[in-house]
């Protein structure tokens, strides 16, 4: 069922130890991590199982095998949304023009 | 968005954002649609982050280990059903369903990849590092572990097998590693911090 971020896993505090301290740091810039969350929560106000995104994420590699890992992570996760109606294909074409209007 | 301009470069350079790129935009954009629509809450993502980043991580999996490694009647249970075997300890969730624990021997050294795309046992490890992701782990683990392994600090000798173990959207693994030598008189909690996260995805010993 959901992630469960509250209830249980918040009990686990006190000597417990941040996952950085036994390697590198997980996400390489914030904006990785925010799209982490996303899916996690677009999988969580679904209803669906993890693996409805990990499929997607599945495909998403090997359309793009070479394509960094979060390019990919970002498709699945806009596929996902299209699939299930969250989003349309049109909005999502719309914002998307925004975005890149604005780099430079 | 940054609102930064051509004429403001001399004394402010080193305090401009980095630079965005495509994916960030894009990713930004989506994520302030879905705020807009009421999707997701605002807050819900940065509280999802911090929660995986300092929450869940290695040192669940570490509990998990040093349990086993001093009540052989868990270590049973760990090893016939570790989703079970987990929860004992409280952990679970996404990605930790259908956990299979394998088991590092004298003769025997197990370590796991996932070749399609990521899949990795969060529960007890928390996200997966970086390199774990990357196409050259993914490929070579299942080509030549014995030579990655070494490249990667662990030179095991010809003598032991390497067992490579592959997760699915299905399965999870984890390597219960061997305990060290000479950790006779030690607590389970100072058990608990010789176990990294590498011992447990089998590119390290403890």
């Amino acid at each position: 069922m959901s992630i469960r971020v509250g209830a249980d896993v918040s009990a686990m505090t006190g000597e417990a130890a941040p996952p950085r301290r036994n390697g590198e740091l997980v996400f390489e810039a914030p904006w990785q991590g925010r799209a982490f969350g996303m899916a996690v929560g677009a999988v969580e106000r679904l209803g669906l199982e993890w693996s409805a995104f990990q499929q997607r994420l599945i495909a998403a590699i090997a359309a793009q095998p070479e394509a960094p890992y979060y390019d990919c992570w970002v498709a699945a996760l806009e596929q996902l949304l299209l699939d299930h109606g969250v989003i349309q294909r049109e909005e999502l074409d719309t914002v998307q023009r925004a975005a890149r209007a604005l780099l430079p | 968005m940054s609102d930064h301009h051509d004429d403001d470069h001399h004394d402010d350079d080193h305090h401009r954002p980095e630079p965005v790129s495509p994916v960030e935009a894009r990713a930004r954009a989506l994520e302030a649609l879905l705020e807009d629509k009421g999707f997701l809450q605002p807050g819900f993502v940065d509280a999802v982050v911090s929660t995986y980043e300092n929450d869940i991580g290695p040192m669940n999996g570490a509990r998990v280990v040093a349990r086993a490694w001093v009540d052989p009647a868990y270590r049973t249970r760990l090893l016939a059903d570790g989703t079970a075997a987990i929860a004992e300890l409280g952990f679970g969730g996404p990605e930790g369903r259908h956990l299979v624990v394998v088991e590092n021997t004298p003769g025997v050294h197990n370590v796991v990849v996932c070749t399609l795309c990521s899949c990795y046992p969060w529960a007890v490890l928390g996200l997966p590092p970086t390199w774990y992701k990357s196409p050259p782990y993914r490929a070579r683990m299942v080509r030549e572990p014995r030579l990655l392994l070494r490249e990667m600090g662990l030179d095991l000798p010809e003598s032991v097998e390497i067992r490579v173990w592959d997760s699915s959207a299905e399965i999870r693994y984890m390597v219960l590693p061997e305990r060290p030598a000479g950790s006779g008189g030690q607590s389970e909690d100072e058990l608990a911090r010789l176990v990294s996260r590498d011992a447990m995805i089998g590119t390290a010993r403890p």
